[in-house]
């Protein structure tokens, strides 16, 4: 049966070895995985290509997983992220929910279960952009009417066009 | 005796949670690193039985990750073991360079811990009657001041030497400018206090030291 998962996803995580293998795994089921080490290198990733979902470690040397979540978080506003830790506490769970994660996973984990939170947070992410695309195809109604062409392209020019 | 120094206080079981949540934290790292591992072996014999490429390379990979991994897991096993086992004398003869040996390596899972080099010392460092709890907690919250102080990308030199018949000196070289104002800690303090140990901070040449003293055999440190 075919279960490929056409989405692209970015993975920080200070464990090497736990990294190439997940990487590995998710690759054979489809997402195109970009893999780093640190959190300065995903935010730097994030700004070169457009990801659809992040697995974040929260316990890193240099900035950690929760600061890599705020700044991802901020700077994309589309990009769901999953974090990932092996010292679970309800203090960084309630920390990482009110910077914005999407889901946060305790180490080890099933791989299945894994894939069925990316899954979720893909649905969640295309859910927000088609919500999002809807509310500018009202706005861009509502500016078109009585309009000349080039005051219609001065609005849109205003309009806020974030997509990430 | 000193009745703060044979009961276990408020810090030194802040100090053991520590410690262990440390290495629960270690052990499900190591354990996850197997699990993929397993996992992505489980998905490239699934290929291959499937009719896909046998990748050869990948296989060798996960086998020889999965040994490496069991053997940093039996490593932590044993440091949490000698670690559990350090409260059952509350006073003895201890080895400085191997308690040294211990706590930089628990020491070194936290997720802020820099590389340390260890200097050997230039003469054979003699037992020092002391409790080994204590001294491991002097040096832990030594080594994480340090760490602190320098960052992760940053380097400590440990060594240590004989300092009289029945001492020892540890120093922590490195250590990051600025830190005579936050240690030793109130906790410190009191730690050393009650091994008789002293600490010293040298802001110039960027080093701390603990001159660690032995014990009488009551325990006491004489006074």
């Amino acid at each position: 049966m075919n279960d490929r998962i056409n989405l692209k996803l970015l993975m920080v995580d200070d464990e090497k070895k736990f990294l190439e293998s997940i990487a590995k795994r998710l690759e054979l089921k489809g997402i195109q995985v970009v893999a780093v080490t640190t959190g300065q290198a995903a935010v730097e990733a994030a700004e070169k290509e457009l990801f659809d979902v992040a697995l974040v470690d929260f316990q890193m040397p240099g900035m950690d997983g929760a600061q890599v979540l705020k700044i991802l978080k901020h700077k994309h506003r589309y990009l769901e992220i999953i974090m990932l830790t092996g010292h679970a506490t309800v203090d960084s769970a309630v920390e990482c929910t009110k910077l914005g994660a999407f889901k946060y996973l305790e180490k080890p984990y099933a791989f299945e279960k894994l894939i069925d939170v990316i899954k979720e947070a893909y649905e969640h992410r295309l859910k927000k952009k088609f919500e999002h695309n809807q509310k500018r195809m009202d706005e861009l109604q509502k500016l078109s009417l009585g309009r000349s062409p080039l005051g219609l392209l001065r609005a849109l020019s205003r309009l806020d066009d974030d997509e990430k | 005796m000193n009745s703060r120094n044979s009961k276990m206080t408020t810090d030194d079981l802040a100090f053991f949670g520590t410690v262990n949540a440390s290495i629960s934290h270690e052990l499900k790292n190591i354990l996850a690193i197997i699990s993929e591992a397993a996992g992505l072996l489980n998905d490239l014999t699934e290929m291959a039985t499937s009719g896909g490429d046998i990748q050869l390379q990948m296989l060798q990979n996960c086998s020889r990750d999965i040994v490496e991994e069991i053997q940093r897991g039996f490593v932590t096993i044993k440091r949490m073991n000698a670690f559990s086992h350090s409260v059952d004398d509350p006073v003895k003869a201890v080895d400085i360079a191997d308690c040294l040996d211990l706590m930089t390596g628990l020491a070194g899972f936290l997720s802020y811990a820099c590389r340390i080099r260890h200097q050997p010392p230039k003469k054979q460092v003699p037992p020092v009657v002391t409790r080994p709890f204590r001294l491991q907690h002097l040096i832990y919250q030594t080594l994480v001041h340090a760490f602190k102080s320098v960052g992760p990308d940053g380097e400590i030199h440990l060594s240590l030497q004989r300092e009289m018949d029945d001492a020892a000196r540890i120093r922590f070289a490195g250590i990051g400018s600025g830190h005579s104002a936050v240690f030793p800690t109130e906790s410190a303090g009191s730690v050393a206090a009650s091994i008789n140990a002293e600490v010293s901070i040298d802001e110039e040449r960027r080093t701390i030291d603990i001159v660690v003293r032995s014990l009488d055999e009551a325990g006491c440190d004489g006074q």
